[in-house]
C-alpha cells in the first residue's frame, strides 16, 4: 500500500533532481550555477544560526568549562603570573618616563604584527567530513572571500563564502586546505596541508602536515612554522604562527620530507576569532610567534626590570623600536 | 493536548518542516561543536529523517529526506558538492518508510531500524564522497570515521526518535479519528510512541 507507483515515481524524480544538482555543482566548481542556492541558504539560515548560537553559548561554555577544567586552572595560573609581571612593568614605566614612552610605542606597534582585524564569533560547524565553521560577521561588516582568519594563538583558516550576516571559514585542518608556509629563522618554504581534525589516530594531535620544497633543507622537531603570505596577501597574510613540528617522517624514497605539525590553535574548541581585513604593511617575519618555551633567550640587559614580559620581544624591542613585540596572550 | 489542533495534511507538513529545521539548526550550532572523543559527531538530521519515515511512511520519508538534505547542503558552513545529502537522505527516507510498512511492532525493532538507517546513511554519504573524488573522503579518513559516527548515531537515536514521536503524536491522533486510510500507520505509530514515551 505504501510502495505504490506514485511513490516510486516521486522517488525517481527526487533522485534525478539530486543527481542533477550533484553533477551541475561538481562540474561548475567555484562558479557553479547553484551558487545562488547557497547564498539563499546563508541568507535564511545565517540569522537563525546567530540567534541559536547566542542561546546555546552558555550551555556550551558550561560543558567546555567541565572538560577544560585542568587546562583552565593552568591557564589561570599563567595569567596570574603574567598579570604580576605586567603590573611590575607598569610600575617601572610609571617611574621611568623614557621607558613609558617606549612601552607605548611597543604597544602601538604590537597589534598582532600590524594586522588590521575584525573580531568574530564562531556560531556553527560543518557536518560530515568537512572542517568548516560559520562566523557571525558577513558582507555587511566588510568581509570578503579569501580573507585570512586568525585567533589569538595563530592561523585559523580563510573565508570561503560570505553571506549578509555570516561567513563560512575553511579551517587550516581541512583536507582541501593548503597553505604556503615558512620555517622560523630560515628561508625554507613549504606547504602545510590539513589532515582533518576528525577521526581517531589520523588527526589527533597533529592535524597538519608540512612538506618542505627543498628535500635537503634542515628541519628538526620543535621548530615553528609561520605563514609565508600569498600573492597580494590573499588568502593568507604573512607571518601568522601555524604550529610546531611534532615529528618528521623519514623519507622512504620520496622527494620531499613530511613533518607533522601540532597547531597553536585548538581547532576543536574555536570561539572568538578575527578576520584580517587589512594585511600588514611589512612582513612581520617571526615577530608574531609566541616566545620560545625553552628559556634560552633570557633577557638580562641591565636596564630591564626584574621580570620581563616576553623574553623574545623585549631585547629586540629595546634595541630597535620598530620591531613588533609579541602580543599578550 | 491542551488544545488539540486540526487534523490536516497542512498541519502535518508544518510539523515535519519544523522538526527538520530545528534538528538542522541543532546539528550545526550544537552537535557539530561538541568536543566528543574522536572528533566525530552524530548526524541528528539523518536520525530525524529516519524517525519521520518510520512514523509516516515512505512518501513523507523521502520528500522530507530530500528537503532536509537540500537544507543541509546549503546551510552556511556546508562546503561539499550540493545535492549529496539530498540524495542520501531521500534514499534513506524512502527505504525506512518502505521498511516500516512490514515492520513488526516488537519492542526493540524500531530502534534497530533507526540504527540500521543511520548506518546506511552514513556509509552512503561517505560513498558519494569517494565516488566524486572528494579529497576529504579518502579511504583512510572514511574507515576511521564511519564506525565511530555510526556508534554515536546509535547512541543518539533513542533521544531523537523519542523527540520526533513526541512532536508528531498530536497530529497522528487527530487523523486517526477521521478513520481514513491513515488509520494503519497511525496505529503503528501509536504503538511506537507509547513505547517511546516510556523511555
Amino acid at each position: 500500500m505504501k510502495d505504490t507507483r506514485r511513490t516510486r515515481m516521486v522517488l525517481g524524480g527526487l533522485l534525478v533532481v539530486a543527481l542533477m544538482m550533484i553533477t551541475v555543482d561538481y562540474r561548475g566548481g567555484a562558479n557553479s550555477p547553484l551558487r545562488g542556492l547557497r547564498d539563499f541558504g546563508a541568507t535564511v539560515f545565517g540569522p537563525v544560526e546567530r540567534v541559536s548560537a547566542s542561546i546555546v553559548r552558555p550551555v556550551g561554555n558550561t560543558l567546555g568549562a567541565i572538560t577544560d577544567a585542568p587546562g583552565e586552572r593552568r591557564r589561570a595560573d599563567q595569567l596570574e603570573r603574567q598579570n604580576q609581571r605586567l603590573r611590575e612593568q607598569l610600575r617601572s614605566a610609571h617611574l621611568d618616563k623614557d621607558r613609558s614612552a617606549q612601552l607605548e610605542r611597543l604597544l602601538g606597534t604590537a597589534g598582532m604584527g600590524g594586522y588590521k582585524v575584525h573580531a568574530a564569533q564562531v556560531i556553527s560547524a560543518g557536518q560530515g567530513f568537512e572542517d568548516t565553521v560559520t562566523i557571525d560577521v558577513g558582507s555587511s561588516s566588510g568581509i570578503k572571500p579569501d580573507m585570512t582568519v586568525m585567533s589569538a594563538d595563530g592561523l585559523v583558516g580563510r573565508v570561503t563564502r560570505v553571506g549578509p550576516a555570516t561567513s563560512t571559514v575553511l579551517l587550516a585542518t581541512d583536507q582541501t586546505s593548503s597553505i604556503g608556509s615558512r620555517l622560523e629563522d630560515s628561508k625554507e618554504i613549504g606547504i602545510t596541508q590539513g589532515r582533518g581534525r576528525r577521526g581517531i589516530g589520523r588527526g589527533g594531535d597533529t592535524p597538519l602536515r608540512f612538506q618542505l620544497l627543498d628535500a635537503a633543507a634542515p628541519i628538526h622537531v620543535g621548530q615553528r612554522i609561520v605563514t609565508l603570505g600569498s600573492q597580494g596577501q590573499r588568502p593568507y597574510v604573512p607571518g601568522l604562527p601555524i604550529g610546531v613540528v611534532e615529528r618528521i617522517e623519514k623519507p622512504t624514497g620520496g622527494l620531499t620530507r613530511t613533518a607533522y605539525i601540532r597547531p597553536f590553535v585548538r581547532f576543536t574548541s574555536l570561539d572568538v576569532v578575527a578576520v584580517v581585513v587589512a594585511p600588514p604593511k611589512t612582513d612581520p617575519r617571526d615577530a608574531v610567534l609566541p616566545p620560545k618555551p625553552s628559556p634560552t633567550a633570557t633577557p638580562s640587559p641591565s636596564t630591564s626590570p626584574k621580570a620581563s614580559g616576553s623574553p623574545k620581544a623585549r631585547p629586540r624591542g629595546s634595541k630597535s623600536p620598530t620591531t613588533n613585540p609579541t602580543p599578550g596572550e | 493536548m491542551l488544545n488539540p489542533p486540526e487534523a490536516s495534511p497542512a498541519g502535518r507538513i508544518a510539523v515535519t518542516a519544523v522538526v527538520i529545521a530545528v534538528t538542522l539548526i541543532l546539528q550545526v550550532s550544537v552537535a557539530n561543536r561538541l568536543p566528543l572523543p574522536g572528533g566525530v559527531q552524530p548526524d541528528l538530521v539523518l536520525l530525524a529523517v529516519v524517525a519521520l519515515a518510520l512514523v509516516a511512511g515512505s512518501m513523507t520519508g523521502m520528500v522530507a529526506g530530500f528537503l532536509a538534505g537540500l537544507a543541509a547542503d546549503i546551510v552556511p558552513p556546508a562546503d561539499h558538492t550540493l545535492g549529496r545529502y539530498a540524495l542520501v537522505y531521500c534514499l534513506i527516507g524512502f527505504l525506512c518508510g518502505a521498511a516500516s510498512a512490514e515492520m513488526d511492532r516488537q519492542s526493540v525493532v524500531p530502534f534497530f531500524a533507526v540504527a540500521a538507517g543511520a548506518t546506511a546513511g552514513t556509509v552512503l554519504y561517505a560513498a558519494t564522497g569517494m565516488i566524486l573524488g572528494d579529497p576529504r573522503a579518502e579511504w583512510a579518513t572514511v574507515s576511521s570515521m564511519v564506525p565511530l559516527q555510526v556508534l554515536y548515531d546509535v547512541l543518539a537515536s533513542p533521544f531523537v526518535v523519542w523527540a520526533v514521536l513526541r512532536v508528531t503524536r498530536r497530529y497522528e491522533r487527530g487523523e486517526r479519528s477521521r478513520g481514513d486510510r491513515l488509520a494503519v500507520p497511525a496505529a503503528r505509530y501509536r504503538a511506537m510512541s507509547g513505547r517511546g514515551g516510556n523511555l
